[in-house]
């Protein structure tokens, strides 16, 4: 029965499949024409995966260059270039569309629908987004900035003001990079409203919001933050715009008008945006950790509250990035607490996922290795996110490189884990393949040990008081062993993300055959073909519980009976 | 699946499903408005194409949609089927409701308390006005005692003036004697499920206690020089009194079931199947009578 | 043995219409976009180091915003129209409330040139000016957009392409001129009467 689809609707489906005969170019148009909301997430994962690889390549550059004291390997112009572009290309191009592409993929499939609820609005997003990371990458050939033609963005991917005017930054560097996340943003904002439609709008019979996967809630908290997330955003890009082009005064302090105010609009984006990516992967591990743990997940009317508490709370915490600016002692106190209160929350989930592991019957594959990393990753993460809230201790390490290690904990440590082991998770479904074990066992040990290697060190560098972003340091500082031992960890990490890239190639071409399920999960994708046709479901489903396939397959025991 | 079997339940049959036609015209859209965008930090004429493109895209997808989405019909076959297990089929232990019954199965509800405090509180004035009269010829010298702890200075304050009127010392007086009624009636009620049996007899003896002790070591802080005039004889007397009667009141409330016999999966409203009862109506009807174990 | 219940679910399955979230959602994100506008604005009132300020050079659009106002009520006449099935009626409010809209945006036209050529105000010349055109102009984009909106919809109207099954979309789309509104109550609040 390996082959056949789950009776999902008490009927399997059994229309003989079309052998595909185009060729390349009408392969092609159809993948741009598109609309199907599978093919669309493929695009997403595959372009975030590629600018994945570039960023990485940026980091590494960034890792050499800092490896020794007076390094020349890169230019101090390119390693502002660098930096900027590492930071902007991994929230933006990466983190963004990764998890587009896996709620695009899964939300429709996961609720038991054909497609999302706007198929057009969804490709129109995809391209803006697409369209705008090509456009912010032009700027390597086509800008022109301080240092002459080539010249990509180069103020930080946070883009502080004044340095971002005119005055500071002639040229079109900076426009680059307001113009083309503007774009990007766009995209961004239309697939966030497509998820929060479909998730509310199409959802099969049955499906009420409490049985939805808690992937699916996951995403429709994370669509809703973003809308009130990435709009300010643009928005504040816009008035960079005017001031640029227009010649306004929003950020021109000359004319009365605030730096920290930018820095402001600019948090009020930036640290929800944390949230943004973070919460897809608790979503991926919420999939992932009770079908390898074999149990239900525990505790899931908490963790669809806790995920929507910490979409309130963060909300409210965005100066803690500012601690240093100076701020009244009321602003640093209610800052302090509701960035402390963000642990509330978090700490619930936390628990919630290892009661879902305890008793449980664990199985050791590759998806799981990489949830557990997340696990123990996210919650060193968290604590290092608890010691920076506190205002006086922030004052010492602000901008030193123990920011930089507690916020790579963070997105590498846990969204880049969750994100590896979403994708050995539903690589079989989407390709119909396995993903090789051999070669996924590699790639997590590798990238576990060099993420530890990178990422615990320069904890040590950044209480040594090496500030972020600077091009090279002197000798007698005592960094230079540890930046050494943080480079190498890079190079362990890049080498494990070249085996997973080779994985993905090769397992695409000569991995086992997957079968419809072969994780014996509990979601409704499992219950289509790998990979699913172009209508997912031959009949529309119905579903009676939290977990179908589970129903499905122990009829002498299903679920519904013990749902209120 | 591997220990289910699917039977046919009918012959295949085709349908026909409904899906949005493929379309270019988001893509010419989305390049018109990054061109838009480009021509800003290119040249002007990268706008104007832009420009033209969002227009034609505009108009191509408006046509696209309107008056009919286009679709494309894709033709699937479905083959209906029933499913059935072939695990072994065992009973589960029925768990009864005395199963493992943690003590008490039931008790009173925690608002029995603050009702047997307002009660308590009401009848409480009665004993301490006869004690004013009685020992000091004045209904407002226990009433004074207890205002006048939060009013005024009282180092060298006479008997005279306790005895005599002052309506701030009465509203002061009330508030306290309301506040603490509620307080003690609270915590006598979040008291209940470690004594739910006899409350007028431990209400009598515990309320007090609690009264006593509560205003005992607030009054020493709070003004010594009222303090060290409480007649603390006369004092337990109506918070007996108080006790009593807040029993009473708790005694004719109903009872309620304790949750602790629950797991405390249940108890946090966290459904947690296999550890709770199953819920025979949840779910849709299903199961024959013959089939059912 | 016990089989997989098929049976029909008995009770009804409702579920919002796509169009309406959707709608919702973007009247969500614009609104984060105009806070961030209404907030540059008060956080700048009185910043500005020079000339001209608002209380010099702003006047009380009050003719302006009754006629916006007012075209929500006629939009709104105009959905109950659709939902009764009465096209005349519909397409008359319909007509009536891009004429108010139109006298808005040519009001708003109006004073922008005063500003400009009479005041020598620009986007330019102070922290007010790059506020006010910033915030007024963003407003004013969206009213511009509704009524491109409006008027396709009254177009296809007339011409009898829109009927009354087409009643839920109308009444999405009007949501989002009551939006437009909505803001302008904000904006005129912030700018005519905290901020002069």
């Amino acid at each position: 029965m390996a082959d056949q689809t789950l009776p999902i609707a008490g009927t399997v489906d059994v229309t003989p499949p079309r052998r595909s005969t185009a060729m390349l170019l009408e392969w092609l148009h159809g993948w741009v024409v598109t609309v199907d909301h599978k093919r669309l997430g493929i695009l997403y994962l595959v372009y975030g995966i590629f600018f994945l690889l570039v960023a990485g390549a940026e980091a590494i550059a960034i890792r050499i260059q800092l490896a020794w004291p007076g390094m020349h390997f890169l230019s101090p112009e390119l390693y502002n270039e660098m930096f900027t572009m590492h930071g902007t290309t991994m929230v933006f191009l990466v983190g963004m569309t990764i998890i587009f592409g896996f709620a695009n993929y899964l939300v429709p499939l996961m609720i038991g629908a054909r497609d999302m609820a706007f198929p057009r609005l969804n490709a129109f997003s995809f391209w803006m987004t697409a369209f705008g990371g090509l456009l912010i990458y032009y700027s390597f050939i086509g800008g022109f900035g301080l240092y002459g033609m080539g010249a990509a963005p180069d103020v930080g991917w946070w883009a502080y003001a004044p340095l971002t005017a005119k005055a500071f930054s002639p040229g079109h560097a900076t426009d680059y990079w307001a113009l083309a996340l503007i774009v990007a943003g766009f995209g961004t904002l239309g697939t966030a409203i497509n998820v929060i439609a479909t998730t509310l709008s199409m959802r099969c019979r049955g499906m009420t919001l409490l049985r939805m996967p808690l992937f699916v809630w996951l995403m429709l908290v994370t669509s809703g933050l973003t809308l009130i997330t990435i709009t300010p955003l643009t928005a504040a890009q816009i008035m960079l715009v005017i001031d640029r082009y227009l010649g306004g005064h929003f950020f021109d302090t000359q004319a009365g008008g605030s730096a920290v105010v930018w820095m402001h609009f600019f948090w009020i984006f930036g640290h929800p945006e944390v949230y943004v990516l973070v919460m897809p992967a608790f979503g991926i591990a919420s999939e992932i950790i009770p079908v390898f743990s074999r149990k239900a997940i525990f505790g899931y009317p908490a963790m669809v509250a806790a995920s929507v508490g910490i979409a309130f709370v963060s909300l409210g915490v965005w100066a803690h990035h500012m601690f240093t600016v100076g701020m009244t002692s009321v602003g640093n106190a209610f800052f302090v607490l509701s960035t402390m209160l963000v642990g509330i929350p978090t700490g619930i989930k936390i628990f919630n996922w290892v009661a879902t592991i305890w008793g449980g019957k664990i199985r050791f594959a590759t998806p799981m290795l990489f949830c557990l990393g997340f696990l123990f990753q996210f919650l060193i993460a968290g604590l290092t996110g608890i010691m920076l809230s506190v205002a006086p201790w922030n004052w010492q390490l602000h901008n030193s490189y123990f920011v930089i290690a507690h916020f790579h904990y963070v997105l590498v440590g846990a969204i880049v884990f969750n994100v590896f082991a979403g994708i050995y998770y539903w690589y079989p479904k989407v390709t119909g393949r396995m993903l090789s074990e051999t070669l996924g066992k590699w790639h997590f040990w590798l990238f576990f040990i060099g993420f530890h290697v990178t990422f615990d060190t320069m904890h040590f560098v950044g209480f040594l008081g090496m500030p972020r972003s600077i091009y090279t340091y002197e000798p007698d500082r005592g960094w230079n062993h540890l930046n050494f031992i943080i480079s190498m960890g890079g190079m362990i990490q890049a080498i494990a993300v070249l085996i997973f890239a080779w994985n993905l190639v090769h397992s695409y071409l000569k991995g086992k055959k997957a079968g419809n399920d072969p994780w014996d999960a509990w979601t409704l994708e499992w219950a289509v073909p790998s990979p699913p046709p172009v209508y997912n479901f031959a009949a529309d489903p119905v579903v009676h519980s939290r977990r179908p396939l589970w129903d499905l397959k122990h009829p002498e025991d299903p679920d519904w009976k013990y749902e209120a | 699946m591997t220990e289910t079997t699917q039977h046919k339940a009918g012959p295949a049959h085709s349908e026909t499903i409904h899906l949005p036609a493929p379309t270019a015209w988001p893509i010419v859209l989305a390049l018109g408005c990054a061109l838009a965008a480009a021509g800003l930090v290119t040249s002007l004429w990268v706008t104007a194409f832009g420009a033209v493109l969002m227009v034609s895209g505009c108009v191509g997808w408006f046509r696209q949609v309107l008056p009919h989405e286009a679709h494309e019909d894709v033709p699937v076959v479905v083959q209906p089927v029933t499913i059935t297990t072939t695990r072994r089929v065992v009973r589960r232990l029925e768990i009864g409701p005395e199963h493992r019954a943690h003590l008490p199965v039931e008790t009173y509800p925690v608002t029995s308390g603050i009702k047997g405090g307002i009660a308590g509180g009401i009848a409480m004035i009665f004993p301490a006005l006869a004690y004013g009269l009685i020992a000091q010829h004045s209904i407002w010298y226990p009433v004074n005692l207890l205002g006048g702890a939060g009013v005024g200075p009282s180092a060298h304050i006479t008997t005279a003036e306790i005895a005599a009127f002052h309506w701030s010392w009465l509203v002061v007086a009330i508030v306290i004697h309301t506040v603490t009624c509620l307080l003690v009636g609270l915590l006598y009620g979040a008291m209940l499920p470690m004594l739910p049996t006899r409350p007028v007899l431990l209400g009598g003896i515990l309320a007090p206690l609690l009264w006593t002790g509560l205003l005992h070591s607030a009054m020493g802080v709070i003004n010594p020089a009222l303090d060290a005039r409480i007649q603390w004889g006369w004092f337990v007397v109506s918070q007996v009194f108080f006790g009593v009667v807040a029993g009473l009141v708790v005694a004719r409330e109903g009872k309620i079931k304790t949750s602790r016999g629950l797991p405390f999966f249940a108890r946090m409203g966290i459904e947690a199947p296999g550890l709770m009862e199953s819920n025979p109506n949840a779910g849709p009807p299903e199961y024959s009578d013959e089939e059912k174990h | 043995m016990s089989a997989i219940p098929v049976s029909p679910i008995a009770v009804p399955w409702h579920l919002p219409s796509r169009g309406r979230v959707a709608m919702l959602s973007l009247i969500t994100g614009e609104s984060a976009i105009f806070t961030i506008f209404v907030v540059a604005y008060i956080y700048y009132i009185g910043k500005s180091l020079w000339g001209p300020t608002p209380q010099q050079v702003l006047d009380i659009p009050i003719f302006n915003t009754i006629c916006l106002l007012s075209s929500s009520v006629t939009i709104w006449l105009a959905e109950r129209e659709i939902d009764r099935g009465k096209m005349r009626g519909f397409a008359a409010w319909w007509a009536l409330t891009i004429a108010l809209g139109a006298i808005f945006i040519v009001g708003t036209g109006i004073e922008w040139h005063k500003l400009i050529y009479a005041d020598g105000l620009t986007i330019r010349t102070n922290l007010f000016g790059t506020t006010f055109y910033s915030l007024v102009g963003l407003h004013a984009t969206h009213v511009v957009v509704g009524l491109i909106g409006l008027s396709l919809i009254l177009l296809f109207t007339l011409t009898g392409h829109v009927r009354e099954e087409h009643s839920e979309r109308i009444q999405v789309f009007a949501l989002y001129w009551h939006f437009v509104d909505a803001v302008w109550v904000v904006v005129f609040t912030v700018v005519y009467i905290v901020g002069r």
